[in-house]
């Protein structure tokens, strides 16, 4: 559902759920972002964060609750990235744009900006099997941008990087934030990208939210779920299956 | 002794249930093939075609299968040619060896060959390709970009299936042909003229209809089947193993079924 923004809040959920087959993934879950903040969704493994990605991209469908989306213009950073190998870097952003009414000279100035953006300006006509995991990491981020998109997602942007690579990523959602000042939903569990990313957190478990807060909050909550999460214990409520 | 009889009772009704949810898998794949290829011809009859994609994929399709189906369509004609003088020079028939020859290639061998060699080459590689990017959230990256995956994917590859596979069809008709003409000259002592002389006098411009039918029948089933298979498979690496295999057996099954309904239809006594 898209309305128009009036009160600068970009995107509304209220009591999402969702299961497949019996398994209950989301069974109350309720959250709303506003333009230029960013909301980190953390949680352990199969807890239901990426479902909710899904959701919000309409990939999937809910069994129940309501998605309010104040723009069409959205957007989503895979965890593998998601690039057509078939196609080079420059053809994968002109998909995105395939839809919008721009000339080929428009297009391409745009596409260069956003590869620049993301120090890529040189792999333009590269395929993506020719470039390195970090490389195809930040092409999917200029895909992503390449149309000023105004709700932005991140599906476990530094999941499986190195410290540094994963720095670098962070840098870029920080920047996007700021040149963007889009909605931005950031789904993680590594902690230095919640802690540094992130203005607002909720932390999911069992279908439910167990805790909202920031992340500085998050670092000193002695709320059971949010400390064992900040924590890295294997001992609370949070059991692995 | 409870357990017992419901066990008995599950045993029973093993059977049934499998053939129960069988039947509705088969129903559920007919209705997406159906829905895909509704989707496809609502794209193209609305214009919404990649003429660069449609280039790409026959030259993949059509270009790329010529040589397998040169050698499949060669040995094909050499085998049934062979077979063919043999018999007919038993009851001194030899003139007719190329009419009967033509016969078969143009409204079986010829549109059977090239599909099942299509299937095992095309099919397989749709099937595999697009279950990769399903795996890989490709598929997810064109929805979010709005980009509707069967016109994206399906549009090209199934209009350059149908302007190829005619070709490759007539093509494979054609090399099976030539490997007749060699056959009746060395094994029955036919000369080529005669051999030409009876395809002239036996094959009727209703034969190319039914022909290039066929041929178009062909490439709905393996691009549209293969497509569906990849487009519905989700998964990890032995899924695109399991989804390949389907694509070719679904396809060349759909080829043969076809092929004789097609036959029965069209069969007129000459």
């Amino acid at each position: 559902m898209v309305e128009n923004n009036n009160n600068r809040q970009m995107l509304k959920v209220t009591r999402l759920q969702k299961s497949f087959g019996d398994r209950e993934i989301l069974k109350d879950v309720s959250f709303s972002v506003k333009a230029g903040e960013t909301l980190g969704i953390i949680g352990p493994s199969g807890c239901g964060k990426s479902t909710i990605l899904k959701l919000l991209c309409n990939l999937i469908d809910p069994d129940g609750g309501e998605i309010y989306k104040y723009s069409d213009d959205i957007s989503l950073v895979f965890q593998g990235s998601a690039l057509l190998n078939s196609l080079t870097v420059k053809e994968n952003l002109a998909l995105a744009l395939r839809n919008k009414n721009y000339t080929k000279k428009e297009q391409d100035e745009i596409i260069q900006d956003k590869l620049n953006l993301v120090g890529l300006g040189k792999f333009a006509n590269s395929y993506p099997a020719q470039l390195s995991g970090g490389q195809q990491k930040r092409t999917s981020f200029a895909r992503a941008i390449v149309i000023d998109p105004k709700i932005i997602f991140y599906d476990e942007p530094t999941t499986g990087l190195d410290p540094i690579l994963s720095t670098v990523i962070e840098d870029y959602i920080l920047t996007l934030s700021d040149k963007l000042h889009a909605a931005s939903i950031v789904v993680t569990h590594q902690q230095s990208t919640w802690s540094r990313t992130t203005d607002r957190l909720i932390l999911l478990h069992a279908g439910t939210i167990k805790w909202e807060g920031s992340p500085a909050e998050a670092l000193k909550s002695e709320d059971p779920y949010m400390k064992q999460f900040a924590m890295c214990s294997r001992d609370g409520p949070m059991q692995v299956g | 002794m409870t357990s017992l009889k419901a066990k008995s009772v599950n045993f029973f009704f093993l059977p049934v249930n499998q053939l129960e949810r069988k039947l509705v898998s088969i129903l559920g794949s007919i209705g997406q093939v159906t829905i895909i290829y509704f989707y496809t011809l609502k794209f193209i009859f609305q214009g919404r075609i990649d003429l660069q994609e449609i280039f790409k994929q026959s030259y993949s399709i059509g270009v790329k299968s010529f040589f397998v189906v040169s050698i499949t369509a060669l040995f094909t004609g050499f085998a049934m040619s062979l077979q063919i003088s043999r018999e007919l020079v038993l009851f001194g028939a030899d003139t007719s060896i190329g009419g009967v020859v033509s016969l078969a290639l143009i409204r079986e061998i010829g549109p059977i060959t090239a599909g099942v060699m299509v299937a095992g080459r095309v099919g397989s590689s749709i099937a595999a390709e697009l279950t990769t990017m399903m795996i890989t959230e490709q598929i997810d990256a064109l929805k979010i970009m709005k980009i509707d995956p069967v016109e994206y994917l399906v549009v090209p590859r199934y209009m350059a299936g149908i302007l190829m596979m005619p070709i490759l069809s007539i093509y494979a008709m054609a090399v099976g042909l030539i490997a007749g003409i060699i056959v009746a000259q060395v094994a029955a002592n036919v000369a080529p003229a005669t051999f030409l002389d009876s395809v002239q006098q036996t094959i009727l411009d209703r034969d190319f209809e039914v022909h290039f039918l066929k041929s178009f029948i062909n490439a709905t089933i393996i691009i549209i089947f293969s497509c569906n298979i990849g487009l519905h498979t989700r998964g990890g690496a032995e899924d695109v193993g399991i989804a390949t295999t389907r694509a070719v057996v679904w396809s060349m099954t759909g080829i043969f079924i076809a092929n004789y309904i097609v036959t029965a239809l069209t069969y007129v006594p000459r």
